[in-house]
């Protein structure tokens, strides 16, 4: 049986959104981490973490937990770099990252969402949630924050959106969680990685979008 | 039939955990740890950071140590603060700091603060949250200032000003209206020590004093009661009892050893 | 031979003053001594062929193949001590059970033959084991397309466009380099091995051999022996190109 939160450990009540399009992926999330449900340790938190120059995961459930898989997983794509000579898959990235939930899955809270660039699939998005299963899929959303925005999803998400509906996709979804999720605030982070890099976008938190009636 | 007795050969001992369950299941209600209800803070400034610690610790609600010091030493060019279970916070620093001590002899480089945020994070995950140390680290290397908070579970956060410990947020909201970005280093001292302070007020597992580290490009300083917001009152009295106060009203005297004179020891 | 008795041709962990390691040139002999291998890298995939020099008319065709699968896409042609070829093999299959296992995707031509590199070379560090009396030519098709590699006792290995190990390997390898192999499709390529290995054989020393041909194509990436009627077709055809040949002498 897979664990909750230990006690007194910090969580990312998170909302996390990837979405694959042609030529890359647009990975965002809120900012918030907070500990008991009732106090925010940190209000800009990165909850995008790089594992490789075109691959980031989206971490969400521990902190401490997400973090130290994060880093395995960076280890093991610097090793498969030097040794390959070329920069890893995504689908190995989170290959890697499925067999550690998995394989831990009695000792972990951690739901993760892998996604990145590659020359053989172009921009890919994995979905690992708790317990250590792996999902190909054309956009994945976790985290606290994402049981709000499933509705959003399934009537705005199109398959072919560009690079700028995509960003804005994932803007308006992380927006719309924030606004209902308790667990997810702060500001919006962005990345867009694409052959030719990674772009970080940051949204201040009086600058995201206030959507609906208030 | 036991034939050797292993003997720790030191780390930590986790044998009062089986002893707690004894007590437990008896019906003894479990012994506390020292906690220290702490308010520990660090932040940035233009060229170093700086950290600040009350010096209360606590048992319960008593407090134990009314000067206890929880800015601990880590290298020369790196401090962390340290709350949550004292023995803990201790030990876990000063393993860390043997580690950097050591591996800056090997190398013969100053040690950087990544290096001890990784030994205490990994140390610290793999305990799983059984050690209850959180610590605000800072330091100054070749990269320049860093400041990081971690979690007793082992997690981290990287932030241009933090707040730890039962008096957080106290202090959090001291920095949330003051901080600016870019502080002289008096400016920074001035806010830690009003941090500290909003903790040592309203968090009753905070107290005593104001302990600050300044850490800059080459230079570490640490400041052993900067400030004490209310001292010791002193004394109307002295209440040591003279000589003499108590009355004897016998003596008696009595030998328990007989002394027998004789030759003396041929030592020749 | 300059070697012999000197003393310094018994131990692999012993160097000659002029820096050769004499055990390994000895492996390196015992390849040369064995039936011709060759691989060839063609644009839609590999192909290997192997004249394997029958001891006896009572062994069963097709039997202790010096052609093995590593992987679904690894396929590895041996030359020299069979035996040795196999456990060449079973460690390069081992090698591809693990990556596999990390990574979750086939392992890279280049990948595989790095490792079972390293393995045959620790084999040439210590004097309690014998180098291996095989070379390997490995045929793959991975990301980048085919690739052919082909690893010597000494634990060497380089990427060749087309390769061939065994005593008709001068010949087989003056074949090769007529050949242009960017143009071949890998049917021609398959007829062009058989052709080669017909070419190479010497009737008058060796009696009977047997061809083994397989390949690996961008059809379907897979390592498989050449389908039965275009082995034929190869062989017959390989047949006629010799009898051509004696013709025209």
């Amino acid at each position: 049986m897979e664990v909750g939160l230990k006690p007194g450990e910090i969580s990312l009540g998170t909302t996390l959104i990837a979405v694959a399009f042609d030529g890359g992926v647009v990975v965002g999330a809120d900012s918030r981490t907070s500990m008991g449900g009732s106090y925010t340790v940190n209000r800009v938190t990165d909850k995008l973490t790089y594992v490789s120059d075109r691959i980031y995961c989206c971490r969400s459930g521990s902190a401490a937990d997400t973090q130290a898989v994060a880093s395995i997983v960076t280890y093991y794509l610097q090793l498969y770099a030097i040794q390959h000579e070329e920069e890893p898959p995504v689908r190995v990235a989170a290959s890697l990252f499925q067999e550690l939930c998995y394989k831990n899955k009695d000792a972990l809270s951690a739901g993760i969402i892998c996604a990145g660039w590659d020359k053989h699939d172009g921009g890919s998005v994995f979905g690992i949630p708790m317990g250590g299963s792996m999902h190909k899929l054309p956009y994945a959303t976790a985290g606290s924050g994402s049981t709000y925005i499933y509705g959003y999803c399934d009537t705005s998400f199109r398959q072919n959106m560009t690079k700028e509906e995509t960003i804005e996709f994932v803007k308006t979804g992380v927006a719309l969680a924030i606004g209902r999720d308790g667990s997810s605030g702060g500001c919006i982070r962005l990345a867009v990685i694409t052959k030719d890099g990674v772009q970080r976008h940051f949204i201040p938190g009086d600058q995201v979008p206030a959507l609906g009636v208030i | 039939m036991v034939s050797r007795v292993d003997v720790p050969k030191g780390g930590f001992n986790f044998d009062n955990y089986q002893r707690n369950l004894i007590l437990q299941e008896k019906g003894f209600s479990l012994p506390k740890p020292t906690k220290t209800g702490t308010t520990i803070v660090g932040t940035k400034f233009k060229n170093g950071v700086v950290l600040g610690a009350d010096t209360r610790a606590t048992g319960d609600t008593t407090v134990m140590d009314k000067n206890c010091f929880k800015i601990h030493y880590l290298a020369p060019n790196i401090y962390g603060c340290g709350a949550g279970t004292a023995a803990d916070t201790d030990k876990i620093t000063k393993m860390v700091a043997s580690q950097l001590e050591l591996h800056r002899l090997a190398t013969g480089r100053e040690s950087r603060v990544a290096t001890a945020l990784t030994a205490l994070t990994q140390f610290l995950f793999r305990y799983q949250g059984h050690l209850g140390a959180a610590l605000v680290l800072g330091g100054v290397d070749v990269d320049g200032p860093h400041l990081f908070s971690v979690s007793p579970h082992g997690s981290t956060d990287k932030l241009p000003y933090l707040c730890q410990g039962s008096g957080s947020l106290a202090a959090i909201s001291i920095f949330e209206s003051q901080w600016r970005e870019n502080m002289e280093r008096d400016e920074a001292i001035e806010l830690v020590k009003e941090a500290i302070k909003a903790g040592i007020f309203n968090d009753m597992g905070s107290g005593s004093s104001v302990d600050v580290a300044v850490i800059e490009k080459g230079r570490a300083e640490v400041c052993r009661g900067m400030e004490v917001p209310y001292p010791t009152i002193q004394k109307v009295d002295s209440y040591k009892f003279k000589p003499g106060t108590t009355a004897i009203l016998s003596e008696s005297f009595r030998n328990f050893v007989t002394i027998t004179e004789g030759d003396a020891m041929d030592i020749s | 031979m300059s070697s012999i008795g000197t003393g310094y041709d018994l131990s692999v962990s012993t160097y000659s003053p002029d820096g050769r390691v004499f055990q390994v040139e000895y492996a390196a002999k015992a390849v040369d001594n064995s039936g011709t291998v060759i691989g060839l890298r063609v644009a839609e995939g590999i192909v290997l062929a192997v004249e394997k020099l029958v001891q006896s008319k009572l062994l069963v065709p097709k039997s202790n193949r010096s052609i093995q699968t590593v992987d679904t896409h690894i396929g590895v042609a041996t030359a020299g001590l069979l035996a040795d070829g196999r456990h060449i093999v079973n460690r390069a299959r081992d090698e591809a059970e693990n990556y596999r296992d990390i990574y979750r995707i086939p392992i890279p031509g280049k990948m595989i033959a790095d490792r079972v590199g390293h393995y045959v070379q620790a084999y040439t560090l210590y004097s309690s084991v014998r180098p291996f009396g095989a070379s390997a030519i490995i045929g793959t098709f991975d990301h980048d397309g085919p690739q052919l590699y082909m690893i010597e006792p000494s634990g060497v290995y380089w990427g060749y466009h087309g390769c061939a190990i065994g005593k008709g390997k001068q010949v087989a390898k003056t074949e090769i380099e007529k050949l242009s192999l960017d143009e071949l499709s890998v049917v021609d390529a398959v007829k062009q091995a058989a052709r080669i290995i017909y070419a190479v054989h010497d009737e008058a020393k060796d009696k009977e051999f047997e061809l083994e041909l397989s390949w690996v194509t961008a059809q379907n990436k897979r390592h498989e022996f050449v389908p039965a009627d275009l082995a034929a077709e190869a062989e017959r055809l390989a047949k006629e190109s010799l009898n051509e040949e004696m013709e025209d002498d």
